[in-house]
């Protein structure tokens, strides 16, 4: 049996200190264990083991030399494949990248190089971060850890089952419409979107503009507060990283000033099409919550229904101006005479043709069409005005209560090719995520931890919590008192 | 409503995406338009008249660091992995084609 198993950060870190292992001895053991175990679970699309190995060395000498060391030294982590790290591999879940090395480190991965965090390798995603069950990775399936005939959710199921199946203490994602946050859920662990500027995005594979953020995925809360910190703050290479302090508050918590938040609860997110075990599950986590004294109030998020419509106008427009520089000539080894074509113009349709997915190609499209003279006010001017009326919708709330909890998802994980030739039902399966990203807001999901919540087909379901922007400690610092209430609770299942 | 796509609309978009669509994808692709944009026909209830645009992830504006030469740039990266380099740039095919 893989001798890390259930290690958070904070107990890898203890573990680290009072010599029960060294760094080098926990990245070795990682290797051993994702060898074994990726091969049924498919989490990785290339590891990082020369490197890796080097790096934990280092952390041991720094630990010999009597350095002081941060919680995040020597802990292995799974970054997801649109995140660069100087000369390694980012595919993006791209065919069209195959052979592609980085040629500079992401923002994220300079603040986590500082901090000499392992990066064990690059995890499976939905190509370019277009998906909700990693199937439309162009590599191989990435399959859910509870579960092997489920999907582990998407875009970051890579990164996900990961950290579920003990293959990465914690990792990153990235997150558009609730692509940390929904594959948390379906896997049982954590995963925070922050506020929309907080956490820097260069180097990041860009996807939608307006909506990417890089997320923490990790099995507590607790954890989540300490990647966020160490990945938060300012960035000059991001012009919208708004460059906030957080300050200590994240990681003390301050449980009076947390029983005080007001909770909100809105209705249109416990609609027709909810699945009765979340519906339970949720229902549970709030009389926990109202246990702590927490008080509860009813809301409405009135504009809810159109977030789906309005996320698949700006996203796609977003994707489609993104992804036009993977034009064939400047992250590709693409050769004219290789694919029968001599100008410019004909290498880019091929590589695109050859090298882009289905969801990809439907997704380009899309964009190229409601951003289209004649249809661009009908649209994409539309779907940003009623953005407008969700935003508003939030802020309204926000009068009346500090944070706002949400099932993550209308369903648990779903079977794999159940939705894949169905793209609209694919794309609902984002519904309750999407909001928090058009409103620029910061929402973590969590798994429900009382009672069984693995009842039938033992599936996870998480909650999610939304809080004001900027405002991550609340969010965190609640999820971290429902935490502390289950601590029996917290595990991961076995890889 | 009529659908606003049509298969020539279709291959038009292609056409201008610079995306070529292989096999079935065509005939697939269109029907998912049609679906999707019926979808969208509910944003049409909404009176936003007089709502401004959202046009970025939070209405904070964009920050901009000093234009000031800096060290170091990242020229030439991945110029190694094409199949043609010379001093760091790219050797492509010809842009534009002449009318001869």
């Amino acid at each position: 049996m893989h001798p890390l198993r259930n290690l958070t950060i904070k107990s890898f870190h203890e573990g680290l200190m009072t010599k029960k292992f060294s760094a080098l001895e926990a990245t070795q053991a990682f290797f051993e264990h994702i060898k074994e175990s990726d091969k049924s679970i498919g989490a990785y699309l290339s590891l990082n083991e020369e490197n890796a190995i080097k790096e934990s060395e280092k952390v041991d000498l720094a630990l010999a030399k009597g350095e002081n060391l941060g919680l995040l030294a020597g802990v292995p982590l799974a970054i997801k494949d649109n995140i660069l790290i100087k000369n390694l591999p980012a595919t993006a879940g791209s065919r069209s990248l195959e052979g592609y090395l980085a040629s500079y480190d992401a923002g994220v991965i300079k603040k986590l190089k500082s901090e000499k965090a392992i990066f064990l390798g690059k995890a499976n995603l939905d190509e370019f971060a277009m998906g909700s069950s990693t199937e439309n990775s162009g590599f191989h399936l990435t399959r859910n850890p509870h579960d092997r005939e489920r999907v582990p959710g998407g875009s970051s199921g890579g990164s996900v089952a990961a950290v579920a199946s003990d293959q990465a203490v914690a990792a990153l994602g990235s997150d558009t419409g609730g692509s940390v946050r929904q594959p948390a859920g379906f896997c049982g662990v954590v995963g925070l979107k922050a506020t929309y500027g907080s956490v820097s995005r260069s180097g990041l594979i860009a996807m939608a503009s307006s909506l990417d953020q890089i997320g923490p995925i990790t099995k507590t809360v607790g954890d989540a507060a300490v990647l966020f910190k160490a990945i938060a703050g300012g960035d000059q290479m991001d012009s919208t990283n708004a460059g906030f302090n957080y300050g200590d508050e994240l990681l003390s918590l301050d449980l009076q000033k947390i029983r005080n938040l007001r909770v909100g609860v809105p209705d249109e997110y416990f609609a027709d099409g909810l699945e009765e075990e979340v519906k339970v599950a949720l229902q549970r986590t709030i009389e926990d919550l109202k246990g702590l004294k927490i008080t509860f109030k009813k809301i409405s998020l009135p504009h809810t229904k159109y977030a789906l419509s309005v996320y698949y106008v700006i996203m796609p427009a977003e994707v489609s101006s993104n992804l036009a520089r993977f034009d064939g000539i400047r992250y590709s080894r693409i050769k004219g005479s290789d694919v029968g074509v001599s100008n410019v113009k004909d290498i880019y349709f091929k590589h695109r043709g050859d090298g882009f997915g289905a969801e990809t190609k439907r997704r380009v499209i899309l964009g190229t069409f409601v951003l289209s003279s004649g249809y661009y006010d009908a649209y994409y001017e539309k779907a940003q005005r009623v953005r407008s009326l969700i935003k508003r919708d939030f802020d309204e709330a926000f009068k009346q209560v500090d944070v706002i909890l949400t099932p993550v998802s209308p369903t648990r994980a779903f079977k794999i090719g159940e939705k894949v030739s169905d793209p609209l039902s694919m794309y609902l399966s984002d519904i309750l995520t999407i909001p928090a990203n058009l409103a620029g807001l910061p929402a973590i999901s969590i798994p429900v931890r009382t009672g069984e919540p693995y009842s039938r087909d033992n599936l996870p379901i998480g909650f999610q919590l939304i809080g004001r922007h900027f405002r991550e400690a609340d969010i965190l610092g609640l999820g971290q008192m429902y935490e502390k209430m289950n601590e029996g609770n917290i595990k991961t299942k076995p890889g | 409503m009529a659908s606003p796509i049509n298969k020539k609309t279709l291959k038009h978009l292609a056409e201008l995406a610079r995306v070529e669509l292989l096999g079935k994808e065509e005939e697939r692709i269109f029907k998912d338009l049609q679906k999707i944009l019926d979808h969208f026909e509910e944003l049409k209830e909404l009176d936003t008249e007089n709502v401004s645009p959202m046009t970025g992830g939070t209405s904070l504006s964009n920050i901009f660091r000093g234009d000031e030469k800096r060290g170091t740039t990242n020229l030439g990266a991945g110029a190694h992995a094409f199949p043609k380099e010379k001093k760091g740039f790219l050797e492509i095919p010809p842009v534009f084609e002449s009318d001869e």
